[in-house]
Order: C-alpha cells, then sequence, then structure tokens
C-alpha cells in the first residue's frame, strides 16, 4: 500500500460550475458525495473536475468534503435562495505573496491604476478607450455603454427592459430579466472568483469597483460578462421558463463552454495586470526563503497544493 | 482535451474513490471524463500507486489510426497485442488466469 498525494488541476481543465441543493456533502472512499437521506440516493460529484461548486440552502458539508475541495483546488460557495452569495471557502485564497503585493502595487498608484481600467475596457468593448480620461470619467463611460447594451440586447430577444433593478433581500420582486440576470452573474462571479484565487490574487483588491469583499472578481467579471451571461440570461427571460434559475445555469454553462471562459479567464487576469507595465515585486535581499521547497503541482500557481 | 474512460476490475475501494474525485463512475468500476495529457498521466500515476492485485484499463481518444488509444495495469484475461502497429485485444484461455 502506497500513498500518493491529491493535487489540484488547473482551472482550464475543469468544467465551469455545479449547483448542489438538499443533502448531505461528505467523503466516502476518498470521493466527494453527496447523500440524500430522505430517498437514500447518492451522487458522486467529480469535484477535482470542476472550478466551483456551488451549495444552495439545504445542503450540509462535512469536515472531510471541505478539506477534500480544498486540496483539489476547488471553490466552494455559499450561495442563498437566488444564487445571493452568503460566504465561501474552501479554497482559501492569498497563496502567492508576490502575487497580492503586485496587485495592490497596481491599486495603489493612481498612473498604474488608470492604465489597469484602461486595458480593462479596451478588453470588453473591443476599442481603446479616449486618451486623458480619469478612472472616474473612464466608469461614465462605461455606465453610459452598458445601460445602452442592455437596451439592444432586451430589443433583439424581444423583453421589455426597464433597467437593471434587483433587490437583493427581495428576490421575486424584480421582473424575470432581472431575475434571470441575477442568476446568471452568480455564476460568472463563482468561476471568476475560482480563476482569482487559482491565479493567486485576492478578489477584494479591484480597480474599478473597491470596497466589496469581491471588488476584483466583479472587474474581471464585467469584461466577458455581455458576451456570456446577459445573452443568455435574456434569451431564457424571453422564453418565461417556469423554473428560470435551472434554465438560466445551462444556458451559462453553455455559453462558458462556447467562449472557452475558462481557458480564457487566467491569462486575462494576468493581461489586465500587465497592462500596468511593472514586474511583479522580487523578494527582499534580506528574506528567508523557505525551508522546505514547495512540492511541484499541476494546477495554477495560486492552488495551495501538499 | 479528450475522452478518457478507466475501467477497474478487483481494485481497492479508495482507488475507485480517487477516481471519482475526477471522473465520472457510470458503471461499477467504469469511470469516463475529458481530460488533458497531463491530466491523464496524472489520473494514471494513481492507478499505478493505489491498484495493488486490481487490474485496471484506460483508454483515451487520440488522433492514433484507431482514434484511441489504452494502457493496462494488472493481470487480465485480455492482453493487448501489438498487431503490425495496430494494437489489438488478445484473450487468454479462461484456465490460464
Amino acid at each position: 500500500m502506497s500513498f500518493i498525494p491529491l493535487k489540484p488541476i488547473p482551472i482550464k481543465d475543469r468544467m465551469s460550475m455545479i449547483f448542489v441543493g438538499m443533502g448531505q456533502i461528505d467523503v466516502r472512499d476518498g470521493a466527494f458525495v453527496v447523500i440524500d437521506e430522505v430517498n437514500g440516493e447518492r451522487m458522486h460529484i467529480p469535484v477535482g473536475s470542476v472550478a466551483c461548486l456551488l451549495l444552495e440552502p439545504g445542503t450540509r458539508v462535512s469536515h472531510a468534503a471541505v478539506k477534500l475541495a480544498s486540496v483539489v483546488g476547488t471553490l466552494l460557495i455559499w450561495v442563498g435562495d437566488a444564487g445571493v452569495r452568503l460566504y465561501s471557502a474552501g479554497q482559501p485564497g492569498g497563496a502567492r505573496s508576490d502575487k497580492l503585493l503586485y496587485q495592490a502595487q497596481l491599486a495603489l498608484d493612481d498612473s498604474l491604476r488608470l492604465k489597469v481600467v484602461r486595458k480593462m475596457f479596451e478588453l470588453r468593448f473591443g476599442e481603446a478607450p479616449p486618451s486623458r480620461r480619469s478612472v472616474e470619467q473612464l466608469r461614465g463611460i462605461e455606465g453610459a455603454r452598458v445601460r445602452k447594451t442592455y437596451q439592444v440586447l432586451a430589443k433583439q430577444y424581444g423583453l421589455k427592459w426597464q433597467g437593471r433593478r434587483y433587490d437583493p433581500k427581495q428576490w421575486d420582486a424584480s421582473d424575470v430579466a432581472n431575475q434571470c440576470l441575477s442568476a446568471a452573474t452568480a455564476c460568472l462571479y463563482g468561476i471568476t472568483e475560482a480563476a482569482i484565487l487559482a491565479a493567486g490574487y485576492a478578489p477584494a483588491i479591484g480597480f474599478l469597483h473597491t470596497g466589496k469583499p469581491l471588488s476584483f472578481v466583479y472587474d474581471i467579471a464585467d469584461i466577458v460578462k455581455f458576451e456570456t451571461v446577459v445573452p443568455a440570461a435574456f434569451r431564457i427571460a424571453a422564453r418565461n421558463p417556469p423554473m428560470p434559475e435551472r434554465e438560466v445555469r445551462i444556458a451559462c454553462r453553455d455559453a462558458f463552454k462556447q467562449t472557452r471562459l475558462l481557458q480564457r479567464i487566467i491569462p486575462m487576469i494576468e493581461e489586465v495586470l500587465a497592462a500596468g507595465e511593472i514586474e511583479p515585486p522580487l523578494p527582499p535581499a534580506d528574506a528567508v526563503p523557505p525551508a522546505i521547497p514547495e512540492p511541484t503541482s499541476l494546477g495554477d500557481s495560486g492552488h495551495r497544493s501538499q | 482535451m479528450a475522452m478518457i474512460v478507466v475501467v477497474t476490475e478487483a481494485v481497492p475501494p479508495r482507488l475507485r474513490g480517487r477516481l471519482a474525485v475526477w471522473l465520472l463512475e457510470i458503471r461499477a468500476g467504469v469511470y469516463v471524463g475529458d481530460v488533458s495529457k497531463r491530466i491523464r498521466e496524472m489520473i494514471w500515476e494513481q492507478v499505478h500507486a493505489l491498484a495493488e492485485d486490481g487490474n485496471v484499463a484506460m483508454a483515451w481518444a487520440s488522433n492514433h489510426e484507431s482514434g484511441f488509444e489504452f494502457q493496462t495495469y494488472g493481470a487480465n484475461r485480455r492482453e493487448p497485442w501489438d498487431h503490425d502497429g495496430l494494437r489489438l485485444v488478445r484473450f487468454l484461455p479462461i484456465e490460464a488466469k
């Protein structure tokens, strides 16, 4: 009998997400399982092959399961009924101090921050933003373009659109299109956060968005939002199905697959940050190197491997 | 990324659980998935380390003439056989098992 450690695999080789509602999540024979105690069913989840698991109300997770998810570098996200996020853990961030310092340096310096924001703008709209604009002005231009894009897409799918309105506390109060959009963006934020953590960056240090635990997630997700989840959400909303959330998730998964989002997202994060044109800081000359070198891993640089 | 199939026979539950971390067990001991070459090799290492006295066959889609390749671990009545560059399987007599 020999021991062989479990290691994470790269985000680009994974499926996007799996939602789990109801059931006891545990580990059996080393595999991640969901047990439905009422019906006695057991479901295997290939936890190492997904970017993130979204746990809905009604699930209970064992300590062993959280450990397994963490070892294989899979982000667990606890979501509320409406995909409104409550809490997350399972894949602790901040594994790479060099990347965190690099990201913080870019965010702290106004001219570097502007370069990064301009790159985000360029990737998002496919053209360079007008020159000599402040971050504030760029945000204004962006807001106007976003409102316009929503209108155009809504018209294209034959939807009545009165703006992006939602109340996180009252899910059912918003219209179907907004409900579908909320469900769809929750999916996108989940895999974006998993990718940011896997790449070794901090979800909280944003450039356009600030002051929230997921500021950087919103920054990165916004770049691809209108080519992936928004059309998917509007297409489902136009059909007005009885279970919009489920349909939206399926449509999002297809959209992620079609746009090869998981293959693109980490290179995209690196590209955005590289626009600052600085190098990640080298360790100080008097720093103490790790006593035990890190083992080589198949996974991404931010994955903590054993 | 290519599709892979892993078939296990008489392997310890630890290996079966381990395979289910990345692959889907569609029938008892039969696992499928879509993985890259590096991940396939990593999964094969796990098979080598954990299969003990059991036997395992892994097949994956490739641009080989037959469209797939396969490898085996442990003893089984079915043995891979190189037939003019094409890998086929030959059967040992039942009593030889």
